[in-house]
């Protein structure tokens, strides 16, 4: 009797491996559950799961959307990573052009090495030289953006006690204190990157990997957003988010009376929209133990839960250890386009 | 009261971070006969792993963990007052932070309470620690693991080091190591010769109770 | 979608002005330009529309002719009928 068909797939580490096509299924299946019972949201249909299958399993080391069904991009820290990256010693203008009429990019963001809003707010001016050099030269929108990334701003890095360091040690109170006393210290900052930004004409204002301290992070996206959206009217704002779930470091923030804690992407889009933004970047995080077929099953039950209800556009990000591709630096082709193809055909997304 | 009924009720005054439903488990053990080290084992540390089952899941947030967490400490000390000196060993001693050149420290602080909380004597070096000092803190407080955590692909070789730092000082083997952090996975692991890739605080205590098993 | 090659770029603008969804963001643009939909991913069809129109390229030759840039952004917004943020911000600096 000849062996069993095995297919060429990955696991979330990247590492090589064969499945059969019962294993592959099940693999999907087991993802699908996964996000259906924490999200508590709708599993993928059948024939949403055997389309996973055809596009997992298809011949080809890359492949591609249907003709017509092609979508478009933005970035995080875009721009810079031709640079710091690929030791390509570019300044960030020329990245940017070579972002738009080599690459075929869509968009693109100016960010800044130290890709966090409150190193950002010492040099803004600056970066807003650089955004500007390079808007008079590309076509295409071009962002601004970088991190919230709370977490900044605890000692000794910044100004309020560190709530890692206090919830541990049962001074709960203190610790809930500082986070909301850090919201404040973010949100201004923020706001003033923007107000820089807006001034040279930036195309879109970025919110990168918000909820990546949490909850209390999370507000601070929302919050920016709701005053940058009242204050520059002209300039978008993208917020992406660090996860598929808003970690509860605080656990009783609230924005518009939703609390921040415990939502996944069908929720958090809800909030987005409520704060003005214009492109919401969905983000379900690999697990680096677990083969691509449960991992992308995982993802597409999340997204295509999150783009039925969403009003905004949806930008999946699908980078370096979210949305299905491994965690590894340099990304394989073979699952890039497969994750792709999957989330645009399947979950309907609007851009990545 | 059955001892079935009393363990509930400890490990329920842990799942409600009850301070005095816990305390009240304790005396109901004490009138009953039960042993005590049984009661911290399979009542109110029962709380902690169902706790840590919820958060994991995403249904209980860290404030409410913690505050589980203070209840635990409380009974475990009042257990411990009651106790010989040495009756109540820690499981095995772990010394944790985050390496050099990172700052991210909200994940690793996670996994330290919860390995904490299953009676491992767990020291935090903080963050921005360099290779050496988690030897030499090893060294001097007689760790069984060393837990490093990394949040960015830039400072993630300073898990390798920690393993060349291990080997030439002799103690790999002696000392077992543990890697985590958003960019880490079990591939990096293998590569460096860490001992345990964990993929999130559960599995770092799952992994550590394992080891401890085999001591 | 291929960015300046074809219409990605204008797409992206849409997406972004007026937070449309990417179907309905690929027909608005694709009225406002005179083009079908499969002509708005086609790099042959769109290369010429946009030159046609000034509405920036990839490679720029004849390099003295054709809009890049800040001149082809005007181009957009006029053609697209959107606001652009750094087109207006250039017509403040410039006293337009």
């Amino acid at each position: 009797m000849g062996e069993e068909k095995k297919y060429f797939t990955r696991m979330g580490d990247g590492s090589i491996v064969h499945m059969t096509e019962q294993e592959i299924r099940q693999d999907i299946e087991e993802g699908i559950q996964d996000a259906a019972k924490r999200g508590k949201i709708d599993p993928l249909t059948d024939d949403e799961k055997e389309k996973l299958y055809q596009i997992i399993t298809m011949p080809g080391s890359i492949v591609g959307v249907e003709h017509g069904m092609q979508i478009v991009t933005s970035n995080d820290s875009g721009s810079d990573k031709i640079n710091t990256k690929c030791g390509i010693p570019t300044s960030r203008d020329v990245n940017a052009m070579i972002h738009e009429r080599l690459l075929g990019c869509d968009s693109v963001d100016i960010g800044y090495s130290d890709y966090n809003y409150k190193t950002v707010k010492g040099v803004a001016k600056r970066e807003a030289t650089v955004l500007k050099q390079a808007l008079n030269y590309c076509t295409m929108p071009l962002f601004y953006g970088a991190m919230p990334n709370l977490g900044f701003y605890t000692k000794p890095d910044g100004p309020v006690d560190n709530w890692a360091v206090l919830l541990p040690e049962g001074k709960i109170e203190e610790a809930l204190a500082a986070q909301e006393e850090a919201v404040d210290h973010a949100v201004r900052d923020i706001v003033y990157v923007a107000e820089q930004m807006n001034d040279v004409g930036a195309d879109g204002f970025m919110l990168d990997t918000s909820g990546a301290a949490g909850d209390a992070d999370f507000l601070v996206a929302l919050k920016a957003t709701e005053i940058i959206r009242d204050r520059f009217p002209d300039m978008p704002v993208e917020i992406g988010m660090a996860g598929e779930f808003v970690l509860g470091m605080h656990g009783k923030i609230k924005y518009n009376d939703v609390r921040l804690a415990g939502l996944y992407p069908h929720k958090q889009v809800k909030l987005v929209e409520q704060a003005g933004a214009s492109i919401f970047g969905a983000v379900v995080n690999t697990n680096s133990n677990r083969s691509f077929p449960w991992n992308i099953g995982r993802v597409c039950t999340f997204v295509k839960a999150c783009t039925d209800v969403a009003e905004i556009p949806v930008h999946a990000n699908v980078g370096m250890g979210v949305c299905g591709i491994p965690m590894c630096e340099n990304l394989p082709s073979d699952i890039v386009s497969r994750a792709d193809k999957a989330l645009i055909e399947i979950c309907k997304i609007d851009g990545l | 009261m059955s001892r079935e009924s009393i363990l509930e009720t400890a490990k329920q005054s842990i799942v409600e971070a009850d301070e005095d439903m816990a305390l009240e488990a304790l005396k109901q053990a004490e009138e009953s006969g039960i042993d005590l080290i049984d009661l911290l084992s399979n009542g109110y540390s029962a709380g902690m792993k169902e706790l840590g089952d919820l958060f994991g899941s995403g249904e209980i947030f860290l404030p409410e963990l913690m505050f589980a967490t203070q209840v635990m400490k409380v009974a475990t000390a009042e257990i411990e007052s009651r106790m010989e000196p040495g009756d109540i060993k820690p499981k095995g001693v772990m010394v944790i932070g985050t390496v050099e050149g990172d700052v991210h420290d909200i994940g690793k602080g996670i996994v330290a309470s919860l390995i904490k909380t299953n009676g491992v004597m767990v020291h935090d070096l903080g963050r921005e620690v360099p290779a050496q000092v988690f030897i030499d803190k090893a060294k001097e407080l007689n760790a069984d693991f060393i837990g490093s955590s990394a949040l960015l692909t830039t400072t993630m070789t300073q898990q390798k080091k920690i393993e060349e730092l291990l080997e030439t000082e002799g103690l790999k083997g002696k000392i077992r190591t543990m890697v985590g952090g958003a960019p880490v996975t079990q591939r990096w692991a293998d590569r460096i010769g860490a001992d345990a890739y964990c993929e999130d605080a559960s599995e770092a205590v799952k992994k550590i109770m394992e080891w401890i098993n085999q001591i | 979608m291929g960015g300046v090659r074809t219409a990605g770029d204008l797409v992206m603008r849409l997406q972004l002005a007026k937070k449309m969804k990417i179907n309905e963001a690929k027909a608005y643009v694709a009225e406002k330009l005179g083009v079908n939909l499969e002509e708005l991913c086609d790099v042959v069809t769109m290369s010429e529309k946009r030159e046609e129109m000034g509405l920036g390229l990839a490679h720029v030759e004849p390099c003295a002719e054709a809009n890049a840039g800040m001149a082809a952004k005007f181009q957009i917004a006029k053609a697209l009928d959107i606001k652009i943020n750094s087109v207006e911000r250039f017509k403040e600096r410039a006293g337009l």
